[in-house]
C-alpha cells in the first residue's frame, strides 16, 4: 500500500462526498422550483375553471334577464320586473369580473370586447322594452322584441360565449397538462435524487469500509513490525551480551593461563640465579686456590678480569629476563583485574558525590601537598550509582591530576558538576602538563600512555576508568592542550538502574 | 606410634611441580612425595579403585592441589576429599595461579586449609613454600579415623 494509493483513495472519498452534497442541494433546488411551477400550473388551470364559470354565469344571468322581460311583456307582474332588474343589476358586476379575469389573455379580452357591446346592445333593449311595458305600449315592445330577435344579438352573445368557453377549455387542457408534467417531474427528480444519494451513501460505506480495513491491516502489520523488532532487538542485544561474556572468559583464561608458564619461568630463573652464583663462587673459589695452601671455606670470593666479566654479564641477562616477566606480569594482573572489575556486578545506592569526593582527596593529600597543588571541590550533583565504580573513576583522574602537574608550576585542580536531562556531568580539570590532541584518543587504551614517560605507570587506569563509565551508562571525553592543562568530562546518569547497561551479568 | 606423613601433590604442571619439590626438601623437610599430573590417576590413587577411599585408611596425608587441572577442576577433588570419611581429616592446600578472592572463599568453604597462590615473583613463592615446608615439619597430622 503506497502513500499515492492512500491518497487517491482519500481524494475519491473527497468527491464522492462532495457529489453527494452537490446532489442533494441539486435535488433540493430543483424540488423546490418544481414545487412551485406544480402549484403555480395548478393556479393557473383553477383560474381556467373560474373563468369558464364566469362565462356560464353571465349567460345564466343574461337569458334570466331575457325570461324575466319577457314574463313581464305577457302579464306586466311586477315580480317580473324586480327579476328583470335583478338580472340586469347582476349582469355588470359578472361582466366586469370575467373582464378581470381573462385580462391576461389578448384573444379572450377581444372576445369580451365583442361581447361588452352585444351585451350592452341587448340591455339597452331589454330596457326600453321595459319601458314600453311600463307605458302600456304594448305593441311597441312586442315589435321590439321581433326586432332584437330577427338583430340575433341573443345568439351572437351565445356565440361569442361560446367562443370563450373554447378558448378557455383548450386553456384548461393546455394548463393540466403542464401541471401534470410539473408534478410528474418534481415526483421523478425528487425519485432520482434520492436514488443517487442512496447510491452515493453506499458507495461511500464500501470506501469508508475498505479503508477502514486497509487501516485494520496496515495496524496489524506494525504490530508485528513492533513485535519483531523488539524480538530483534532483543536477539542482538542477547548476542552482544554473549560475545561480551566470551571476551571476558576468553581475556580471564588467556590471562590466567598464561601466569602458569610464567610462573615457571620465574621460577627456573630464579634457580638459574641461584645456580649461576654457586657455579661463580666455585670458579672463584678454584681460581684462588693457593697451590699449597687449602681452599678459602666462605665468603665472597672477589672475581678477576675475564671471569668477573661473565659473571656480570650472566647477571645483566637474567636481571632483563627477570624485569620482563615481572612487566609480563603486571601486565596480565592488569588484564585479570579488568575482565574481573568487568564481571562484577553495581549495587547502585544512594551517594554523596562531595563526601565521597572529599574522601578520596583526603587520601591524596600528602601526594598533593608534595606537588604543591590544591584541590578544589565545587558543590557537586548525587547520585544513585556503584559505590565502589565510582570511587575508582574519581580516584583514578584525580589522581592522575595531581601526577601530571608541570614541574615548578603550583598545581590547582578543580572538581565541578552539574546536572542535566536526568545526567551529571563531572569535570576534573588541572593547570598541568596537558595532553597533547594526537593523543586524546590513545590514552583510553589499555597499556598506551602518553607524553614524557616519567612517571611509574602502566596505561591502565583511563581504559579502566572509561569501562566503568560505560558500564554505568555514561559517557566520558578530554579537552586538552599541551602545557595548558587537562579537563576530563563525565557524563552519567543520575540513577543508574540495571537495564541501563548489562543487565546480562 | 608416628607414623611418616605422606605429600601427594596434584599438580599438572611439571616445572610448577618441580619447583615445588625443591622447595619442600630445601626447607628440609623429607618425607615421601608423590606427585600426579592429572586428576584421573590422583583420584585412584587417593579413592582406590572402588572410590571410597579406604585404601587410604590409617594413612597420613598431606595433599597439595592445584586447581586448574586438564581433566578436572581441582575443586571437585577438594569436595570429593572432604566428603570421604577416611580424608576429609587430611589437611589440603590449594596451590593455585589465581588470587580471585571469589575463588578463594570457595576453596575455604569446601574446608581447605591453606590456599596458597602462586606468585611469579620468585623470591615470595620460595618462602612461601618453605613457611609450608616448616608448616610441615611442625604439623602434627591427625591420624585417619581407625
Amino acid at each position: 500500500m503506497t502513500a499515492e494509493w492512500q491518497r487517491r483513495r482519500a481524494f475519491w472519498q473527497i468527491l464522492l462526498i462532495a457529489a453527494g452534497l452537490l446532489v442533494l442541494t441539486v435535488i433540493s433546488a430543483g424540488s423546490v422550483y418544481l414545487v412551485n411551477k406544480a402549484r403555480d400550473d395548478s393556479k393557473w388551470v383553477v383560474h381556467t375553471i373560474e373563468a369558464e364559470n364566469q362565462i356560464n354565469a353571465l349567460l345564466l344571468e343574461i337569458r334570466r334577464a331575457e325570461s324575466a322581460t319577457r314574463g313581464y311583456l305577457l302579464t306586466q307582474g311586477a315580480d317580473f320586473k324586480a327579476d328583470h332588474d335583478k338580472a340586469v343589476a347582476a349582469i355588470i358586476p359578472a361582466l366586469d369580473r370575467l373582464t378581470r379575469l381573462t385580462g391576461d389573455n389578448p384573444a379572450q379580452r377581444e372576445s369580451i370586447e365583442k361581447l361588452s357591446a352585444a351585451i350592452e346592445t341587448r340591455l339597452g333593449q331589454f330596457a326600453r322594452e321595459v319601458d314600453f311595458v311600463q307605458q302600456g305600449q304594448l305593441d311597441k315592445a312586442t315589435a321590439l322584441v321581433r326586432e332584437a330577435a330577427s338583430a340575433d344579438t341573443t345568439a351572437e352573445i351565445g356565440k361569442v360565449a361560446a367562443v370563450m368557453i373554447q378558448e378557455e377549455e383548450r386553456l384548461f387542457r393546455l394548463r393540466t397538462v403542464n401541471s401534470d408534467r410539473s408534478q410528474t417531474l418534481a415526483a421523478s427528480m425528487t425519485g432520482i435524487g434520492s436514488g443517487l444519494v442512496v447510491l452515493l451513501a453506499l458507495i461511500s460505506t464500501w470506501l469508508v469500509r475498505r479503508s477502514a480495513g486497509a487501516r485494520d491491516e496496515a495496524e496489524a502489520r506494525l504490530r508485528d513490525a513492533n513485535v519483531n523488532l523488539e524480538a530483534v532487538v532483543d536477539e542482538r542485544t542477547a548476542d552482544l551480551r554473549e560475545a561480551n561474556n566470551e571476551i571476558q572468559r576468553f581475556a580471564y583464561i588467556v590471562s590466567h593461563d598464561l601466569r602458569s608458564p610464567l610462573v615457571n619461568i620465574m621460577g627456573f630463573t630464579s634457580e638459574l640465579e641461584e645456580l649461576g652464583g654457586d657455579i661463580f663462587r666455585r670458579i672463584g673459589g678454584l681460581t684462588h686456590v693457593p697451590a699449597d695452601g687449602p681452599p678459602p671455606s666462605t665468603g665472597e670470593i672477589a672475581l678477576e678480569g675475564p671471569d668477573k666479566q661473565l659473571s656480570a654479564d650472566f647477571s645483566e641477562a637474567l636481571g632483563f629476563i627477570k624485569s620482563s616477566i615481572a612487566k609480563m606480569d603486571r601486565l596480565i594482573s592488569a588484564i585479570l583485574n579488568l575482565t574481573r572489575e568487568g564481571r562484577r556486578e553495581f549495587q547502585p545506592e544512594k551517594i554523596d558525590t562531595s563526601e565521597l569526593i572529599e574522601a578520596i582527596v583526603s587520601t591524596l593529600a600528602h601526594q598533593a601537598a608534595e606537588a604543591q597543588a590544591e584541590i578544589h571541590i565545587a558543590p557537586l550533583p548525587d547520585l544513585v550509582s556503584d559505590r565502589l565504580a565510582l570511587e575508582q573513576i574519581f580516584s583514578n583522574l584525580i589522581d592522575n591530576a595531581v601526577k601530571y602537574l608541570k614541574p615548578g608550576t603550583p598545581g590547582e585542580i578543580r572538581i565541578r558538576g552539574r546536572t542535566k536531562l536526568g545526567y551529571a556531568i563531572f569535570e576534573i580539570s588541572d593547570n598541568g602538563r596537558g595532553i597533547d590532541p594526537k593523543d586524546h584518543q590513545r590514552i583510553f587504551d589499555l597499556f598506551r600512555r602518553a607524553g614524557t614517560q616519567d612517571k611509574p605507570g602502566q596505561g591502565i587506569g583511563l581504559a579502566h576508568v572509561r569501562a566503568l563509565v560505560r558500564r554505568l551508562g555514561g559517557t566520558m571525553s578530554v579537552s586538552s592542550e599541551l602545557n595548558t592543562g587537562s579537563t576530563f568530562t563525565i557524563t552519567l546518569p543520575i540513577t543508574w538502574n540495571t537495564s541501563n547497561r548489562n543487565a546480562d551479568q | 606410634m608416628t607414623q611418616p606423613v605422606s605429600i601427594i601433590m596434584i599438580e599438572d604442571d611439571e616445572g610448577h611441580a618441580r619447583l615445588i619439590e625443591r622447595n619442600i626438601r630445601r626447607s628440609g623437610v623429607n618425607n615421601e612425595i608423590i606427585s600426579f599430573a592429572n586428576g584421573t590417576d590422583a583420584v585412584k590413587h587417593l579413592f582406590g579403585a572402588d572410590g571410597s577411599g579406604l585404601v587410604q585408611k590409617g594413612n597420613a596425608l598431606l595433599i597439595l592441589l592445584d586447581l586448574n587441572l586438564p581433566d578436572m577442576t581441582g575443586i571437585d577433588i577438594l569436595k570429593q576429599i572432604k566428603e570421604n570419611k577416611y580424608l576429609k581429616a587430611s589437611p589440603v592446600v590449594v596451590l593455585t595461579t589465581t588470587d580471585d578472592s571469589q575463588e578463594i572463599k570457595r576453596c575455604y568453604e569446601l574446608g581447605c586449609n591453606v590456599y596458597i597462590t602462586k606468585p611469579v615473583n620468585y623470591e615470595n613463592f620460595a618462602n612461601a613454600i618453605r613457611q609450608l615446608g616448616l608448616f610441615f615439619s611442625v604439623i602434627q597430622v591427625p591420624p585417619a579415623t581407625p
